[in-house]
């Protein structure tokens, strides 16, 4: 019951959230709509834009201020003297944010079957797969800025990573242009493969990079394809422990009287 | 006894020990730092009310804060039930009222009131048997299905009152309770807080109503700049109360003539204000003023409640 509780109240946090979905749902369907993907390219171009929208900047438009309201507020005051740990709270609330993802992507594959049935063109081949590195890409995401909510206002966690995340990407991509003859680039792509919210490995495998949908067998006998999927639920775990142990460390006080 | 420093006759519920709290500023010096408490104990037992009086910064906040396990001592410990302040062990006993309560804006008080029980731990039905209690006892019952966002700043305390007890704790940590609320809601709330005392519950209350406090306690702690002044020695120390005779006239020979200097708190030729330390004096006093030939008019015996303590002490500097 208390963990049903605190998931419900993710649903319930604030009013935009509704609005934000529903903005989501339509530029989908629209994009869909108005590209309409015949080739695997195409078919590739739609699947990458729904990764990006669904996975980061959904994640980062529900997630803003997930703890960085409730700290600013006031209210965790008394949250944090309810007889539950602060893995539990934060753990619901990423919980809870995933399971909105996942009602939000099954809605939003729901909209382009729906969408392709009624249009009889387009296709709709891997849009499975491409909601589903998406709903992962989400929940990295949505983990790294629930951490960061911890300890920054609602104002700056999403735009934070937004801003990091794209100023990274630009320097990088000039960096690995320029040292394009060096062997030393390999420290930065494992940087940006491995420790980074995992764009590269999700889409490389939505996108049938690592073998058209099957279990090939990689390099230490493990399907690279499950090999991201992993990845990426451990990047999941890692900023979650972050957030969990910084929640343990905040204090939490509004005034000083 | 709810003072530092003293030995305990019963087994505390709230154990403060040598408490310092500093409040330092990210990247500031040590100049910037501000001792909010210091080298604070505190000893509460079960069903005792404590309140926590002291003028604006003297760190009665802080002190519930910590308490509640809210902010980290920077020496000192602090234990709830025997357990340590932050623990969940702790927290399954506590109930904490902030001084600005905040709730779900777009949940009823009903919705708002389940979910902290769910939170607590508690089931369904014990959720249900207690909502009933508390909105009973504080008459929310036409509130219940209310969207908080639509609430009076007394509704709001009334809520977060019930939010603190849903669980029926051992301790309750009560940060200004009685801010907003309506003459009859304060006295709802008095009522309610003795039931809860001679019930078992510990209390500890900062409020600076102080009138409200004298009716609820004479456990108090008066704290200035994070120190605190054993309230019942200043109490001891100072006037009980005044005497104040009217007279015909000879005031300044009669208390020249009958009274001790320290005694006399001012004089004129028609007016006297006397020290006194135990109401029972009076009549003597009277008795001897009459003797020695003071003609009287009028006598009013004026006591010093807790807020004149708490005015002289705060002018004094404590």
């Amino acid at each position: 019951m208390r963990k049903y509780e605190l998931i419900r109240e993710t649903f319930c946090r604030r009013g935009y959230i509704w609005i934000v979905h529903v903005v989501w749902l339509v530029l989908y369907g629209g994009f869909w709509w108005l590209f309409l993907p015949e080739s695997e390219k195409e078919v590739g171009d739609f699947g990458r834009f729904l990764f990006i929208w669904g996975g980061f900047f959904l994640a980062l438009a529900l997630s803003a201020g997930i703890f960085g309201d409730d700290i600013s507020s006031g209210r965790i005051c008394v949250l944090i003297t309810k007889p539950l740990s602060h893995g539990e709270l934060y753990l619901c609330r990423l919980l809870g944010l995933s399971l909105q993802a996942a009602a939000h992507f099954i809605l939003a594959g729901c909209i382009i079957v729906i969408l392709r049935f009624v249009m009889r063109k387009g296709s709709i081949e891997h849009l499975g797969i491409w909601l589903f590195a998406s709903w992962l890409l989400f929940i990295t995401v949505a983990a790294l800025s629930t951490s960061l909510s911890v300890v920054v206002g609602r104002i700056y966690n999403s735009l934070l990573i937004l801003v990091v995340v794209v100023t990274v990407y630009f320097i990088l991509g000039l960096l690995l242009s320029s040292m394009h003859q060096k062997a030393d680039t390999g420290i930065l792509t494992a940087f940006i493969r491995y420790a980074w919210p995992p764009f590269e490995l999700l889409s490389k495998f939505a996108g049938g990079e690592y073998g058209k949908y099957s279990l090939t067998v990689g390099r230490f006998s493990v399907s690279k394809s499950i090999a991201c999927v992993v990845h990426s639920v451990f990047l999941t775990v890692v900023y979650s422990i972050i957030g969990i142990i910084l929640l343990r460390k905040r204090q939490f006080s509004r005034q000083r009287d | 006894m709810a003072m530092s420093n003293n030995d305990d006759k019963q087994a505390a519920v709230v154990e403060c020990k040598k408490l310092t709290k500093i409040y330092k500023k990210l990247l500031a010096g040590k100049s910037k730092a501000v001792c909010a408490l210091q080298d604070i104990s505190l000893s509460v037992g079960k069903g005792q009310i404590v309140g926590l009086i002291g003028p604006n910064g003297a760190g009665k906040s802080t002190l519930l804060n910590l308490i509640a396990g809210l902010i980290f001592p920077n020496k000192g410990s602090v234990a709830v039930c025997g357990h340590p302040a932050r623990s969940i062990q702790a927290h399954k006993g506590l109930g904490y009222m902030p001084e600005h309560p905040v709730f779900l804006g777009r949940y009823t008080a009903r919705a708002v009131l389940r979910y902290h029980g769910a939170l607590s731990g508690m089931t369904r039905q014990a959720i249900s048997h207690q909502m009933d209690k508390l909105t009973e006892k504080l008459q929310m019952d036409e509130y219940l299905d209310r969207c908080c966002m639509d609430f009076s700043q007394g509704m709001k305390q009334r809520l977060a009152l019930s939010i603190a007890m849903i669980n029926d704790p051992k301790v309750l940590l009560l940060d200004e309770p009685s801010n907003g609320l309506d003459p009859i809601g304060i006295i709802q709330l008095r009522n309610f807080l003795k039931e809860l005392r001679a019930a078992g519950t510990t209390i500890v209350i900062s409020s600076h109503r102080l009138g409200e406090l004298e009716q609820l306690t004479s456990d108090y702690m008066f704290m200035y700049r994070g120190q605190v002044v054993s309230f019942a020695d200043k109490l001891a120390c100072g006037h009980a109360g005044r005497l104040r005779i009217e007279l015909v006239s000879g005031g300044n020979a009669i208390a020249e003539k009958l009274l001790s200097p320290s005694k006399v708190l001012s004089v004129s030729d028609t007016e006297l204000e006397i020290a006194v330390d135990d109401p029972g004096e009076v009549p003597d006093i009277i008795i001897d003023l009459a003797k020695g030939g003071a003609r009287m008019m009028g006598v009013l015996l004026e006591r010093e409640n807790i807020e004149d303590v708490f005015v002289r002490l705060c002018s004094e500097g404590t």
